[in-house]
């Protein structure tokens, strides 16, 4: 298990955060950007990018189009990049996480590594585990008592099998030997409302989704190397003892096999600047999310690290 | 008395006031055409809001939706083509009405049920936010899963000649429903490893197909033959026939009432939506009906019950949306991203932060039905006249046209249009073998959600099939369902021996 070596990349791209302002001289886009979105308006991957292009109102000399292609767990909007033209005016923003996980579970052509090059990453989804406000477990011991009390009797929510938040979930219960029963519901709100309605006792879901909601639902741990700044109450997995690996979706910018290094790293420079923009973190804190930048080579080493923690999931998910 | 504070907002904001208005014709017009769908229209104006008031923007979109709903009749009565799923009930009763040179009646019943339906919504969702929200969280899958079930029902109502036929039609719907990602395993199925069919068949380029490009290839079969089509005696005449009086919309009036509480009831729940809406309130309005028996051969209630249901749906779906941040529909996902750009956090704190704008966006819809009531009620009979005038070898093929232009846009895919061309030859071979294209579209709208609650109850449960009956409002639901088809099979019966005595 190389969860040690992750740990540390993760806290060492965490550090490190780079400028790379020189090279934005080179890129002069004469088109406008266009983003693919493989998500459908109104997610958390889709107010990254409109705070993109947002921010880049005053910063690029080009608009920057969002580009909505839902389908297919992301998978249409992947294709739909891969296959435009190497100019660099066609880029794509992918949930890492699940375009990691469903490239290894589905044994796909293109994954972050397949026929993509990672630009630049600007932000990170997280992974929580939350109970309704009214429920008697009140702690992450809590609930590992009441799962070793009755085995398969407890239900807990998450977006669909194989996703990254069945994958955390599912990990935390093997790694304690615990049962219960998963409910797969179709989005991070449907989930979320199972919690509050109090349809299942727990779930794994993205930190964000607390935000608001915190008289309703309580969120025990979170899946990270620190707390979130939005959430500083919810402590992470690690504080209280317990062993998670530490998977996350970091929010990536790539672009597709045979676009000039040059182009890459000017957009590269060009990400520092607008992440580091103070409307882009007030667009994305609406949405309980924070802005986090990484060069493309940091982000390419975090995901591999994640991706090796995550091979043993996977391949006990994909024997089942 | 937040709402007349609300109102006062509309009413002294002449932009907004004109945002409201054209919300009201664009949804109509964006629903009459079929394939093109309120929440197409609302995706693609979506970017346009950005640069809008937040009020202004949320309030435009919300309009949209509703008068959308409303607009899909306008399609389903003069062409048999749903311009929604939500109106594909309405056809069944609609189109007949149209044949017999009734369609601006149809549409003004449609028009004024509407009204009724999204008015009674609205008020019930002023009234009871709090409440409905309440309500809301606690029905989890099981209750879904009974309401799908009571939806079923209509597809006895659709289903003409041969129930078998019928049934199997029901039953190819369902199985083509099932292409694509299984919702609880996530395995695919019958994807033959096509990136294109693993988030399975969408819904507006097979109803484009089977309905409209249907419809264009068996006007191009029959072309040469005189075209059975009713011709106006006088225009003074039709005009007359196309009037609505009180005495013929008393009898709506039960089925109105009742369709519009149905329908604010599964606005409710989140994930439903107004077809499924439309699709109980016929089944339970064609049981309930004294004159059952003309229902599907041009009852003006039939017209009536779900489309007030529809757009009931409209109001109540709201208080989920912004008490929970749980979008009903896909119109609602889109408001939920509009209320995230302008900086508005939905959930329970919303009432507290943002009661005014939130009372001013329920104002706005109170507005924008009176607007899109107006507009219908004395343009779509103008419309209904216009289109009758256009002849057949200049409208079907701008219909043929205009429906691989939606089919692609939709979604921007060229895969959508090859489903909705197969889905075209598919339902003109259907209609021409006497299958039943209306029951294969209605089990397929309602298969998807109907396996995913099921199997979600299943998990949930302790005891298996013994958490519907556990769960009062779900037992409830499935009652009616169970209920309603055996009173049909009764009465199929007993017309079964009755015809058998006649021939003996």
């Amino acid at each position: 298990m190389d969860r040690r070596t992750f740990l540390q990349t993760t806290a060492m791209a965490g550090i490190a955060v780079s400028f790379a302002g020189a090279a934005a001289a080179e890129w002069k886009p004469r088109r406008p950007l266009n983003i693919i979105v493989p998500y459908k308006a109104g997610g958390g991957t889709d107010a990254y990018a409109r705070a993109v292009s947002a921010a880049a109102a005053d910063r690029l000399p080009v608009p920057v189009v969002i580009v909505n292609k839902p389908g297919a767990s992301g998978m249409t909007g992947a294709i739909a990049a891969s296959t435009a033209k190497p100019d660099g005016n066609t880029i794509l923003l992918h949930s890492t996480g699940s375009f990691l996980f469903t490239s290894m579970l589905k044994e796909t052509e293109l994954s972050p590594f397949d026929g993509f090059q990672m630009i630049a990453q600007i932000g990170n989804l997280k992974v929580s585990l939350a109970v309704p406000a009214g429920s008697p477990i009140k702690s992450v011991q809590d609930l590992v008592d009441a799962a070793k009390a009755s085995p398969g009797k407890l239900r807990w929510a998450h977006t669909g099998r194989g996703g990254r938040f069945h994958v955390t979930g599912q990990t935390f219960l093997n790694s304690l030997g615990l049962e219960a029963v998963d409910v797969p519901f179709k989005g991070g709100a449907a989930a979320r409302a199972a919690v509050l309605g109090e349809q299942v006792d727990f779930a794994f879901l993205g930190i964000q989704q607390g935000r608001g909601f915190e008289d309703q639902m309580t969120r025990l741990a979170v899946v990270a190397t620190d707390r979130d700044e939005l959430a500083p109450n919810v402590p992470t997995f690690a504080e209280l003892g317990f062993d998670v690996p530490l998977v996350s979706s970091p929010i990536i910018l790539y672009a597709r096999d045979g676009v000039d290094a040059e182009i890459i790293s000017g957009i590269e420079a060009a990400m520092a600047e607008i992440v580091a923009a103070p409307e882009f973190a007030e667009l994305v804190n609406a949405k309980g999310t924070l802005p986090l930048y990484r060069t493309g080579a940091e982000a390419a080493a975090a995901v591999q690290a994640m991706k090796d923690a995550a091979t043993p999931v996977i391949d006990a998910l994909k024997t089942n | 008395m937040d709402i007349l504070l609300g109102l006062a907002t509309v009413f002294s904001s002449p932009a907004l006031l004109g945002w409201v208005v054209l919300a009201a014709l664009v949804g109509m017009v964006v629903g009459a055409i079929p394939g093109l769908t309120a929440s197409a229209a609302i995706a693609m104006l979506l970017p346009v809001t950005f640069y809008m008031e937040p009020l202004s923007a949320l309030a435009f979109l919300y309009v949209i939706g509703k008068s959308g709903r409303y607009g899909g009749s306008i399609a389903a009565i003069l062409f048999n083509t749903p311009g929604t799923a939500a109106s594909a009930a309405t056809q069944i009763d609609g189109y007949p009405l149209s044949q017999r040179g009734l369609s601006s009646k149809a549409m003004k019943v449609a028009t004024v049920s509407s009204i009724i339906g999204d008015f009674t919504g609205e008020l019930l969702l002023i009234a009871g936010v709090g409440v409905i929200a309440a309500i809301a969280l606690k029905l989890g899958p099981p209750e879904l899963f009974a309401i799908y079930v009571a939806a079923f029902v209509v597809i006895g109502s659709v289903i003409g000649k041969s129930v078998v036929k019928g049934l199997a039609s029901a039953a190819l719907g369902v199985l083509i429903q099932m292409i694509g990602t299984d919702p609880i395993s996530a395995v695919e199925r019958f994807t033959f490893g096509s990136y294109d069919m693993l988030n399975g068949i969408g819904l507006v380029p097979l109803m484009i197909g089977m309905f409209v490009l249907a419809e264009v290839l068996s006007q191009i079969e029959n072309r040469g033959k005189t075209i059975e089509q009713y011709e106006e005696p006088s225009s003074d005449e039709a005009r007359a026939r196309n009037r609505l009086t009180w005495t013929e919309y008393k009898p709506c009036m039960p089925h109105v009432i009742r369709s519009s509480f149905i329908g604010a009831f599964i606005g409710m729940l989140p994930g439903l939506g107004s077809a499924i809406a439309a699709f109980v309130a016929y089944g339970e309005g064609k049981r309930r009906a004294k004159n059952s028996e003309d229902w599907g051969k041009g009852a003006l209630e039939g017209v009536a019950a779900p489309e007030a249901a529809n757009n009931a749906v409209s109001g109540p779906s709201m208080a989920p949306l912004l008490t929970l941040g749980i979008p009903g529909s896909t119109i609602g996902a889109i408001l939920v991203g509009v209320f995230l750009i302008h900086g508005i956090q939905i959930g329970p704190t919303l009432f507290l932060t943002s009661r005014e704008l939130v009372y001013s966006l329920f104002a706005a819809g109170l507005v924008g039905i009176a607007a899109y009531g107006l507009i219908g009620f004395y343009g779509a009979a103008f419309v209904g006249r216009f289109i009758t005038r256009i002849p057949t070898d200049i409208l079907y093929p701008l219909i043929f046209l205009t429906s691989f232009v939606a089919a692609y846009s939709s979604r921007g895919s060229l895969f959508d249009v090859w489903i909705m061309v197969v889905a075209g030859f598919f339902g003109w071979m259907m209609k021409k073998l006497d299958f039943n294209p209306a029951a294969f579209v209605i089990a397929f709208v309602l298969a998807g959600g109907a396996e995913e609650t099921f199997r979600q109850s299943l998990l949930l449960s302790d005891h298996g099939l013994l958490i519907f009956v556990t769960r009062p409002v779900a037992l409830g639901f499935l009652s009616l369902g169970v209920a309603t088809v055996f009173l049909r099979a009764r009465a199929l019966s007993r017309e079964a021996r009755a015809a058998a005595l006649e021939d003996a």
